[in-house]
């Protein structure tokens, strides 16, 4: 840890301290409200305890069915997003390319791809369980969508931002056709391809909850709507936190690996 | 002292003078909600009502109407054994207090899958109406019976669209209540379970009246007043074959905007005991499959939540 910008006031408690303090102070008011006040019926607003009880049986299997449903929840989905985003990364890194060399491609199909982002990735259900059927494939085609356009259009765009001179000095160094993208410009572009990867991931994770729950897959989306079905409000909300942490979880990775990058490529200041 | 007395009085003028100016209703445009249909069409409820406004709001699920439940936006409501269960295990606040239709639900396949009994089921994708409601519960027990437990894929879907699934091949079979069963049999589909061979002989309960605890304790008088119109209901269906028909026929349409065929909806009433008796011992075993299922943990009490009070006092 170097400091090359003037010290700031010095932090006594590192910052992981804080970050415990303020979900403990969450929970302390939930449980607050729920339990002790008891403002809402357990049927509208469920206890801590309700949610901890439903996260155990969730993830501890027993002679109950549905008990460990959450560790299939979860798995299930993490697969299918993580395939999902894979097919996107690579037709985004694709389609990127190609619109970033085109120019009336860009002109014509690169402006739709701003309005199809701008979708929400549920309106597409419908069409892709009439396309595909009520199974694996639409979730797939809705979390692909919603992956692969992020990445196509940081990628066309980063490829066009690279700087003049660095194109110049490869051409100069004897890289054309190809080798000018291999060697020179698709390595520039990295650190805006790696933000657009996490954009991606974020799109893709939602989209795939979104698509779960109408579709019915086994997932965390489906384990949502059965806790609505059974008016099991406890349920719904240990599902919510898991979609919430899985999908922080990856957005954490995606953003130190976005920040070691940035920092290699000389774009971020390492305080 | 003096206080005492007065809340005392208090409380028992709120208990002996009705509160509600409305009363709302929920219900769902199926033939196994027949009495609720009739009982607005032919303005039964409104009239026992007398001054008191009956509002109707008309769902799709017992998942949404338990939702309205819970938001206390309903006070009466036609609904199946398997939503009515769950919500109570949940603390709603919801009490049964008549029965409103045994069986009509039927188990069809589509047409080409071969699908003849239940035995065929396996390795299939059957659809109810939403996991963990009533069809839902009785496919289990199917299956359970026949030993194909795990062997078959649920899919929860609403029953309007099982026809559009079968058409594109999405869907092998559906166990979904009346008029829906009579819909699919016409465009094509085999009847490979009918409303007997379901389950327990056609007595198990379909439909049944709930009424949130706290407005029944607030209001006896209206409660007693609405299921006297629900009783002229299903006595008029169980009396006026035709004439009920008409009537449940002219509903839907106001409902769905869509004309049932009229031979649909007689095989479907066929199909169908409108009544205002349950069988306690199919609502216990609903529960106890409920909970093998794995819906809920711990069975409801049924001295509270089951109060024939209201209805002995009418009939």
């Amino acid at each position: 840890m170097q400091r090359t910008l003037a010290p700031k006031a010095k932090r006594t408690t590192p910052l992981w301290v804080w970050q415990i303090l303020g979900v403990l102070f969450l929970l302390g008011l939930w449980y607050l409200l729920t339990s002790v006040l008891k403002l809402w019926p357990p049927y509208v607003m469920p206890t801590p305890q309700l949610v901890w009880e439903e996260l155990r049986y969730g993830f501890v299997p027993s002679e109950n069915p549905n008990d460990g449903q959450l560790i299939h929840a979860v798995t299930g989905s993490l697969r299918r997003v993580l395939l999902g985003y894979a097919i996107a990364v690579g037709l985004g890194v694709v389609l990127g390319v190609i619109l970033s060399a085109n120019r009336t491609l860009r002109d014509t199909v690169g402006t739709w791809f701003t309005a199809i982002q701008s979708i929400p990735s549920i309106a597409f259900v419908p069409l892709a369980i009439l396309w595909f059927g009520l199974n694996e494939r639409a979730v797939l085609f809705v979390v692909i969508l919603e992956g692969t356009l992020p990445i196509t259009l940081a990628i066309s765009s980063a490829l066009l931002n690279v700087n003049p001179a660095v194109v110049t000095a490869g051409k100069n160094l004897g890289a054309k056709g190809l080798k000018l993208y291999t060697h020179v410009l698709i390595p520039a572009a990295v650190p805006n391809l790696i933000t657009g990867l996490r954009t991606a991931w974020s799109f893709s994770w939602r989209a795939l909850i979104g698509a779960e729950l109408l579709t019915s897959n086994p997932g965390l989306g489906q384990v949502l709507e059965t806790g609505r079905n059974i008016s099991n409000m406890a349920l719904v909300i240990t599902t919510i936190l898991m979609v919430g942490v899985v999908g922080g979880i990856f957005d954490q990775v995606l953003r130190r690996f976005e920040n070691s990058t940035r920092t290699r490529y000389g774009l971020e200041v390492r305080q | 002292m003096k206080k005492l007395l007065f809340t005392t009085l208090l409380l028992i003028g709120a208990a002996s003078a009705q509160k509600a100016t409305t009363v709302r209703l929920g219900y769902f445009p199926n033939v196994t909600h027949a009495a609720a249909l009739v009982g607005l069409e032919k303005g039964y409820f409104q009239k026992e009502l007398g001054n008191v406004k009956l509002s109707a709001k008309e769902f799709v699920a017992g998942t949404a109407l338990n939702e309205a439940f819970a938001a206390g936006e309903i006070d009466i409501g036609f609904i199946g054994p398997g939503p009515a269960i769950n919500g109570a295990v949940r603390g709603l606040p919801v009490q049964i207090i008549a029965g409103a239709s045994n069986a009509g639900a039927v188990l069809v396949a589509r047409k080409g899958t071969g699908i003849k009994s239940y035995k065929d089921l396996a390795g299939k994708k059957v659809a109810v109406p939403t996991l963990g409601n009533t069809q839902d519960i009785s496919l289990r027990h199917i299956l359970k019976e026949e030993g194909l437990t795990g062997k078959v894929t649920i899919q929860p879907l609403a029953p309007a669209d099982v026809a559009a699934a079968f058409a594109a091949k999405q869907l092998d079979a559906a166990l979904v209540p009346e008029p829906w069963g009579a819909v699919l049999e016409n465009r094509g589909g085999t009847l490979v379970g009918n409303e007997k061979t379901v389950w327990r002989n056609g007595d198990y309960p379909t439909t049944l009246v709930i009424v949130n605890t706290k407005f029944a304790q607030e209001n006896p008088e209206l409660v007693k007043a609405f299921l006297r119109g629900h009783i002229k209901a299903v006595n008029f269906i169980k009396s006026n074959g035709p004439a009920a028909q008409a009537s449940i026929s002219r509903e839907l349409l106001k409902l769905t905007k869509e004309k049932v065929d009229p031979r649909v909806l007689q095989r479907a009433l066929k199909r169908t005991e409108i009544t205002t008796s349950f069988n306690l011992d199919a609502l216990k075993e609903y529960a106890d499959l409920n909970k093998e299922a794995g819906f809920i943990r711990t069975l409801p009490d049924w001295n509270t939540l089951i109060n024939p009070s209201y209805l002995n006092e009418v009939k």
